[in-house]
């Protein structure tokens, strides 16, 4: 133990070179009294106190808190992807996918930091790239886990070629979803305060209402008139609820924009709450369904559910999933990682509905609000000239 | 309520147990043994209440013999201000350091017992 001990303090000792001279004297406190605490797993703890002192210190004053976290979490999904057996070709494709998808994510900020400046100091900025960076990072994480077993033989029917090329659309939908997120939460960002907020906040609890009505892609079947009823009903105002949504949230945003600030109009925040919205439902409603697929293999239970629950129909690639035999497992996972694909399409899709509809809300309010002053503009004009 | 926001539990807990003593300095493991914090968090709280100018600190003038000097602590006469105000406003939890209470709750446990 007290080896360790020592080994802990020769690392703080080096490590204090990284602090400015204000904090390395309490640094030097701290390891100096690290002498008073008995000996063995306490002064382990005090000494490792230390480093982790010295690495919260580090990181505030060179601003590296995003680059060490970032670099981490990278680090964490591409040591949990890298795991198979070697000629494999999913386990190839996982592999670039996920050094690929690592690489595009640390360079963007370089870059639309030059467009749109560096991060913004306020809270819900910082919430917003960190907790959009971490979906993004998890999405990579499941959508690995579920190929590593849908794009490996026998379930690799189409070949990898389709496979390379599905892999470069989804890193391109990775890069469109992180400069939306890098250049929302910039200084210089185009939305107004609250406009990505409410189209988040809207966004997140429509895709986990959708998540909550087909975890695994597609509806439920469930047996017995009520319980389909009602299940029915809830698909309905679900169907509802996705259509209105971005719209509200448009018009909530275009409520509170503020007319005196240059360059700011009603229907381009209306967008931009709108775009949220899709987008953030769409990334929640994947994050959420890849990871229950890719946890079908793992869980018999899962299984055992979705066998009762679910039609084996699966019309991505227009065949009967094969869910039944020995390698049950295997089928479940490759019908439903043709979903999985399918919520490529939602991430594509998602994002451009509600920009649609958010700036429809956004034009119709601008409208109504203009509509509505113009009497009251004429009946003073009227009155100057009468 | 504005007291209640400006300190968290552990910031209130080393203020505590600066102003049992105010007079006198205190090392770092002083104060951990009396709140219960451990060095990574205790450190950080001393470090920022330093840097609001609300505790000072210097290192032992002497070295004394078969320890190294020591960094000491103390409340500065706004620190102490500060405290007196944020602990009045503050739970009787949060005022008492882990040691006083851990001493409480075993007188009360001695009196509970038969």
């Amino acid at each position: 133990m007290n080896w360790l001990a020592r080994v802990v303090v020769a690392l703080l000792r080096c490590s204090a070179g990284m602090l400015p001279a204000d904090r390395r004297a309490w640094m030097r406190a701290l390891w100096t009294e690290a002498e008073e605490v008995p000996a063995g797993w306490r002064r382990l703890a005090w000494l490792l106190g230390g480093l982790r002192l010295t690495v919260r210190e580090a990181t505030l004053r060179h601003g590296l808190g995003y680059p060490v976290a970032f670099t981490a979490a990278a680090a964490g999904t591409a040591w949990s992807v890298w795991s198979g057996p070697p000629g494999d070709s999913a386990v190839t494709i996982n592999r670039a996918d996920v050094v690929t998808a690592a690489v595009l994510l640390a360079g963007l900020p370089w870059a639309i930091r030059r467009v749109c400046g560096p991060l913004a100091g306020s809270r819900p900025a910082r919430l917003l790239r960190t907790g959009g960076y971490a979906a993004l990072l998890t999405l990579v994480l499941v959508k690995a886990a579920v190929e590593r077993v849908a794009d490996a033989p026998p379930n690799n029917f189409e070949g990898p070629a389709r496979a390379w090329t599905g892999e470069v659309v989804f890193l391109g939908v990775m890069v469109g979803y992180a400069a939306l997120i890098l250049a929302c939460s910039a200084r210089r960002s185009p939305a107004a305060p609250g406009t990505v907020a409410i189209g988040a906040a809207t966004g997140a609890a429509l895709g986990v209402v959708a998540y909550v009505l087909g975890p695994l892609g597609f509806p439920l079947r469930f047996t017995g008139l009520w319980p389909a009823s009602l299940y029915d009903v809830a698909m309905a105002l679900g169907a509802l609820l996705a259509l209105c949504a971005p719209a509200l949230a448009g018009l909530a945003a275009t409520r509170r924009v503020d007319h005196s600030r240059p360059g700011v109009s009603r229907m381009g925040q209306g967008a931009l709450a709108g775009l949220w919205t899709g987008a953030a439902a769409a990334l929640v409603v994947a994050v959420l369904s890849t990871a229950t697929i890719a946890l079908l293999p793992y869980d018999p239970g899962l299984r055992h559910w979705a066998s009762s629950h679910i039609g084996q129909w699966t019309p991505v690639v227009s065949q009967w999933t094969p869910i039944y035999g020995s390698r049950s497992y295997l089928g479940y996972v490759a019908g439903n990682s043709a979903f999985a694909a399918g919520y490529l399409v939602v991430l594509v899709l998602g994002p451009l509905f509600g920009v649609a509809l958010g700036a429809w809300s956004g034009w119709a309010a601008g409208h109504a609000g203009r509509s509505s002053t113009r009497p009251r503009v004429l009946k003073q004009v009227q009155g100057r000239l009468g | 309520m504005g007291h209640r926001s400006q300190f968290s539990v552990q910031t209130l807990a080393v203020l505590a147990a600066l102003c049992a003593t105010p007079s006198q300095w205190r090392h770092g493991y002083g104060i951990a043994r009396d709140t219960g914090l451990k060095s990574g968090t205790l450190y950080p709280v001393l470090i920022r209440l330093a840097d609001r100018g609300l505790v000072e600190a210097r290192w032992e003038d002497e070295q004394p013999a078969g320890r190294p000097r020591r960094h000491l602590y103390r409340l500065t006469a706004e620190g102490l201000e500060a405290a007196a105000g944020a602990l009045a406003h503050a739970p009787s939890s949060a005022r008492a350091p882990a040691a006083v209470r851990s001493e409480r709750s075993r007188r009360v446990a001695a009196r509970v017992t038969p």
